[in-house]
């Protein structure tokens, strides 16, 4: 199985251990070279230190067309939801995960049927009903 | 009409004055306050600070009865999100989005912005069209995947020169759709004689403008 993961962070280190496994290539691409390097100790792990503007040529230099799932996970919204969807409607990779901090762009990235992840819309109708439920307190 | 511009680098600010003067009713957004601070001295009142990919932002700009939206910031990423809000949030009739990498053309066609301006590519043309002695420019990528037109100039040593189109041999899915003569642009037929110095604009398969271009040059 062939796992690309774009952006590196707390959450993707924390992930290597769960996808690693016989079989399973994984590449982490992301701009954060301290993330890379101390991800790349891991077992099967390949990383990839991308920039901005050549971001189709390291998807592609990453395996993006033969991909099996592909997981964007950057700080970035923007770019998590252009990369996801180059993944999902042009390389056709079968199961796409997308981050998402904004609440606004969780909703719509859902309803236009990417697999979207995070918790800032969650978040803020817990915040909502905290307030209703304690007017006063 | 009625257009929203989100992003107002050099090509939003020159867009948005060629807009006023063609008495469109024009709305500039910019996140950037120095930038916003010139725009309102140079466009006055239509200038709006602001995140255009913020819904609350793009509701101010009145976007709910915008007929185009323009996505002009300096990040491919940003335009595609503006332009997915707005077309699928505000359901503004058409959705124009400016990119930097050629390759991320596709996936806006895919997701069906209306229109993607490729600022690499046209530069790439006028820069093309300036280098002498290389007379193919690439004049757009067209909507349907794949094919592209480029213009090719016939030098005067070509082996096509004093022929019929008919009698030249095309790659397939190429054709000759315009021919610019000293005398102007006319609609080709099989019967068109080229002539030394002749523009000739082709559709051709992505790729294959090469083997075009050696057949038309005579190489």
């Amino acid at each position: 199985m062939q796992v690309l993961i774009f952006g590196c962070n707390r959450i993707t280190a924390s992930l290597l251990p769960d996808l690693a496994g016989e079989g399973v290539e994984i590449t982490v691409l992301g701009s954060e070279r301290d993330c890379l390097e101390s991800v790349a100790s891991h077992p099967g792990v390949r990383v990839l230190l991308t920039a901005e503007p050549l971001m189709q040529d390291y998807l592609q230099e990453g395996g993006i067309n033969h991909a099996d799932v592909f997981l964007a996970m950057s700080g970035d919204d923007h770019q998590n939801i252009l990369v996801a969807q180059i993944a999902k409607h042009i390389f056709n990779v079968p199961k796409v995960v997308c981050h998402l901090g904004s609440p606004q762009l969780q909703v719509l990235y859902t309803a236009l049927g990417l697999n979207v992840i995070g918790y800032s819309f969650g978040l803020l109708q817990d915040v909502r009903q905290a307030l209703d439920d304690n007017p006063r307190g | 009409m009625y257009v929203v511009i989100v992003g107002c680098s050099e090509s939003g600010y020159h867009l948005s004055k060629a807009l006023i003067a063609g008495r469109h009713e024009v709305v500039v957004i910019e996140k950037d306050l120095g930038r916003f601070q010139l725009l309102s001295e140079e466009l006055g009142s239509i200038a709006l600070l602001g995140d255009g990919t913020d819904e609350v932002t793009l509701k101010r700009a009145g976007v709910t009865r915008a007929d185009v939206v323009a996505s002009l910031t300096g990040v491919d990423a940003t335009n595609l999100v503006i332009s997915q809000i707005t077309k699928h949030i505000f359901k503004v009739p058409r959705t124009m989005a400016l990119i930097k990498d050629p390759k991320n053309e596709p996936i806006f066609h895919e997701v069906g912005i209306d229109v993607v301006v490729n600022s690499t590519h046209l530069v790439l043309a006028s820069l093309e069209e300036g280098v002498p002695g290389r007379p193919l420019v690439h004049l757009m990528n067209l909507r349907v995947p794949g094919m592209e037109l480029v213009s090719i100039t016939v030098p005067e040593d070509s082996n096509i020169i004093g022929k019929r189109l008919s009698e030249i041999e095309l790659p397939p899915n190429s054709f000759i759709s315009l021919m610019i003569k000293k005398s102007g642009a006319t609609l080709p037929t099989g019967r068109s004689v080229v002539e030394p110095e002749d523009e000739l604009v082709a559709v051709t398969p992505t790729g294959e403008e090469q083997i075009l271009y050696d057949i038309l040059t005579g190489v």
